[in-house]
């Protein structure tokens, strides 16, 4: 082990200050993830928590191999592969190449970022390079996730100033701009099974197109309630299955990881407001305001979104109150997308940036409102 | 009286505890005082080397406030005066030799009650003590020109293995209660004494002060947390601070007439075989008080607690302020795939190693960072550590960004760096805290 050290650091130095030195960030970071840094404290506090960065994101990634083994094993039986592992196989096979692409495009921006302003490449990344595959069909061209992910690292990321600095959450950035500018790859109902000239549409938008009841059409296509909670639909490849979600969510609250503040507030907007709507939708005559306000919570990118997106600390809100704004602001927008907007089944992607953009001006009434007390103690 | 039961905070499971038992200091060699001690102190050296010096003879005073006299703890020779960067007066080491002493003026519990305030001031100020009094605001010596709204005592042992006051000043609750007369003098309000049981003995029947009970994990024992609780600073306010072991002092010095230059510290830390309270002298040489081998570079001696004292060499000087020495390994190197370890001896507040599973756990932590400094991400936990309604990140935000107004609206009056040190410890980006808290206090003072 000494000697692969000593081998490490020599290297470190040589890349520093040869020719190479373009691919430092790269190496810095494969190099403190084989071995820990080691560097001492030199001031107060001379001891510190064992958490890093990397132990921080690692649990994140953690988190998501649930939603990664559930979701290759739905995009194979979608296809019709027969048997578990051959299942599983199948897409695990289409997803790999996404997130291979992902990370090779994104650190690769993150290296020349990194470079650039002399850091190493951040440990956000591990987690960008593979929520963003988690939220694409498993039939998006893979020219398209490259393009993708450059917009998301250096649009959503990197012109703010890196990570820790940008407005918006970058996968769902690279997303968006998916939904945008290829919309036929990323929606509509023959891009998610992967099977050519094979359509099959979300149960979102089979709620959407119902002429009668949202339920009985769901039930027809075969989506029941069981069906979608366990995640064998059609969606986005980590999206679908609540169950796997779940676990992941429970990694996340258990480690304090991931904020339960934005985990309930989301969730109970999102239930209050589709509870509005089905009251206030008792006398429509169908489509997708007939569906009870449960339903949501368990179809389209709803739970996903909520424990691994929403919750991403950098681009949410960062006062505790204001956390629980910015939840209940996205369950609400949410819904609202879903059941009032004709052009788009789905909304969670949209709430989210949504409350991205809006977490600093949240924040800042929170901050006033810590100002206020302040003045008006003593009074 | 008041009770604040305070839920936020850590207290960091560390072996090292000193057993409760004295002994004297295995040897008296040297002493040294320290103007790096204090902070914003610019020293005018009245000994040179050489010199022949009393125990309370003045070595040096504040070159902008003459009146603030620091005294010799050690009767003895001037043996060096060590200086650092730009000349600057580090420390002024003393051999000790035969013990004498200058002679103050005795004062009695009677002759104190009858001080009025420039009286009580003047004799604070000739006595050398003066330095213990610190203020909030900024966090420095008291400005003797100025009256605090309330003076503040905390008798609150909450920081990492701690040495415990009832330890540092057994049976000397008269020097204490002399001590407590004198300072009264100097506020027109209350003098706060906090402690974390109402029933301690030591504190029982002490007159003139309001006695306050504090519970909770690491910083309740904060002058900064319980002023926040007790009597809130607001913009203009100034209140003074001082340790229950000072009073004690205050309280000798006027019972003897004699500069009291004793002072029991705790030996602590996982690297010290021997662990228990020495007594010796105020400023001792670090090899006089541990006779135990220490290792440079493989052990790190710290002057005061882990989370906020300084790191000093095996031949150093503890601190004017510090009442503990303690000593914890330095980093044994890099950890092969340390971040997916699954850390049952890893010490964190957060619930991602096996280690948080052992109830009780005790750790021996080293002084390794354990990763590298990145962006803030505020994750909500940082709050759980600052029992303050004072939004730590947007604090230190604005003090990044030197914006004068808004650090002054979210409370930099309030806090000193030591009330964010957990910050620091629990950040996983590393981000050093107390650094920038110093920062901003530093550009508040600039401002006027």
């Amino acid at each position: 082990m000494e000697s692969i050290v000593r081998f490490l650091n020599n290297m470190d130095k040589k890349i520093k200050t040869g020719p190479f030195k373009i691919i430092h960030p790269f190496y810095g970071a494969l190099n403190t993830m084989l071995f820990t840094p080691g560097h001492a404290t030199s001031t107060g506090p001379h001891i510190r928590d064992s958490i890093d960065m990397k132990r921080f994101m690692g649990i994140v990634v953690f988190a998501l191999i649930p939603s990664i083994m559930v979701g290759s094993y739905n995009v194979g039986l979608q296809a019709g592969v027969e048997g578990l592992f051959a299942a599983f196989m199948f897409g695990f096979l289409k997803l790999l190449p996404i997130i291979v692409v992902t990370y090779a495009v994104g650190l690769g921006w993150e290296m020349i970022f990194g470079h650039l302003n002399g850091h190493d490449i951040h440990e956000g990344f591990l987690v960008t390079g593979i929520l963003l595959p988690l939220t694409l069909p498993p039939t998006i061209p893979l020219w398209q996730v490259a393009i993708a992910v450059s917009f998301g690292t250096v649009i959503g990321k990197e012109v703010f100033g890196g990570t820790g600095m940008n407005l918006l959450n970058p996968a769902l950035t690279a997303r968006a701009f998916l939904f945008f500018t290829y919309p036929g790859n990323i929606s509509g109902d023959s891009v998610w099974v992967a099977l050519d000239g094979f359509t099959g549409a979300t149960p979102l938008a089979a709620a959407a197109n119902a002429s009668g009841s949202a339920v009985e059409a769901l039930n027809s296509a075969g989506f029941t309630l069981d069906k979608m909670f366990f995640g064998f639909i059609p969606g986005s490849i980590g999206e679908t299955s609540s169950i796997a979600i779940l676990i992941g969510a429970a990694i996340l609250l258990i480690t304090g990881v991931g904020s339960w503040r934005i985990m309930l507030a989301t969730t109970l907007g999102a239930y209050g407001m589709a509870l509005l709507v089905q009251f206030f939708g008792a006398d429509v005559a169908g489509g997708i305001r007939t569906l009870p306000a449960h339903y949501h919570l368990v179809m389209g990118g709803f739970l996903f979104g909520t424990v691994f997106m929403a919750t991403d600390p950098v681009s949410a809100a960062g006062t505790n109150i204001g956390k629980w704004i910015y939840g209940i602001l996205i369950g609400f927008m949410v819904i609202l997308i879903r059941t009032f907007n004709p052009a788009y089944p789905e909304g969670m992607m949209l709430a989210i940036l949504f409350g991205n953009v809006f977490s600093p001006l949240i924040d800042h009434f929170v901050v006033q409102a810590n100002i206020k007390r302040r003045l008006n103690y003593g009074k | 009286m008041g009770v604040f039961n305070l839920k936020k905070g850590h207290d960091i499971p560390l072996q090292g505890t000193a057993e409760r038992h004295i002994e004297k200091a295995h040897n008296s060699s040297a002493v040294a005082v320290q103007p790096i001690d204090f902070r914003g102190v610019r020293p005018g050296l009245k000994v040179e080397p050489g010199h022949v010096v009393k125990r309370g003879s003045i070595l040096f005073v504040d070159k902008q406030r003459q009146n603030i006299v620091f005294r010799s703890p050690a009767s003895g020779t001037v043996r060096e005066i060590v200086r650092g960067e730009r000349r600057s007066i580090q420390r002024i080491i003393i051999n000790i030799d035969a013990d004498s002493s200058e002679s103050f003026d005795v004062f009695s519990r009677a002759q104190v009650a009858a001080f009025n305030e420039n009286k009580a001031k003047s004799v604070l100020l000739n006595s050398g003590l003066w330095p213990a009094l610190r203020q909030r605001p900024f966090n420095k010596i008291a400005n003797p020109d100025k009256t605090p709204k309330s003076i503040f005592i905390s008798a609150v042992d909450t920081a990492p293995l701690q040495a415990e006051t009832d330890m540092l000043i057994a049976g000397r609750e008269k020097d204490f209660q002399l001590g407590i007369d004198l300072l009264s003098k100097l506020t027109a309000g209350k003098i706060n004494l906090s402690v974390s049981s109402l029933t301690e003995p030591l504190f029982k029947n002490i007159e003139g002060v309001e006695i306050h009970r504090f519970s909770g994990p690491h910083p309740a024992g904060n002058i900064g947390v319980q002023v926040h609780h007790i009597d809130r600073l607001i913009a203009g306010d100034i209140i003074w601070h001082i340790s229950p072991r000072h009073v004690a002092q205050i309280g000798s010095f006027l019972n003897k007439g004699e500069y009291p230059g004793g002072k029991i510290y705790a030996l602590t830390g996982s690297e010290l075989t021997n662990r228990h309270y020495v007594s010796g002298f105020e400023g001792a040489h670090i090899r006089d008080l541990i006779s135990e081998a220490i290792t440079p570079g493989k052990q790190r001696v710290i002057s005061g607690n882990v989370l906020t004292g300084k790191s000093i060499k095996a031949a150093g000087f503890v601190g004017f302020y510090d009442d503990m020495i303690t000593v914890i390994p330095e980093p044994d190197g890099r950890r092969f795939l340390g971040w997916m370890r699954l850390g049952m001896n890893a010490n964190s507040f957060w619930r991602l190693y096996l280690s948080k599973l052992i109830p009780g756990k005790k750790f021996a932590p080293n002084t390794d960072m354990n990763g590298e400094e990145r962006a803030f991400v505020s994750t909500g936990e940082y709050e759980k550590v600052v029992p303050m309604d004072i939004l730590p990140v947007h604090l230190c935000k604005a003090i990044l960004v030197e914006d004068i107004e808004l650090m002054e609206k979210l409370g930099i009056y309030e806090v000193a760096p030591e009330d964010f040190a957990l910050c620091s410890y629990i950040c996983p980006s590393k981000i050093d805290f107390g650094r920038i808290i110093e920062q901003g206090i530093l550009s508040m003072e600039k401002e006027g």
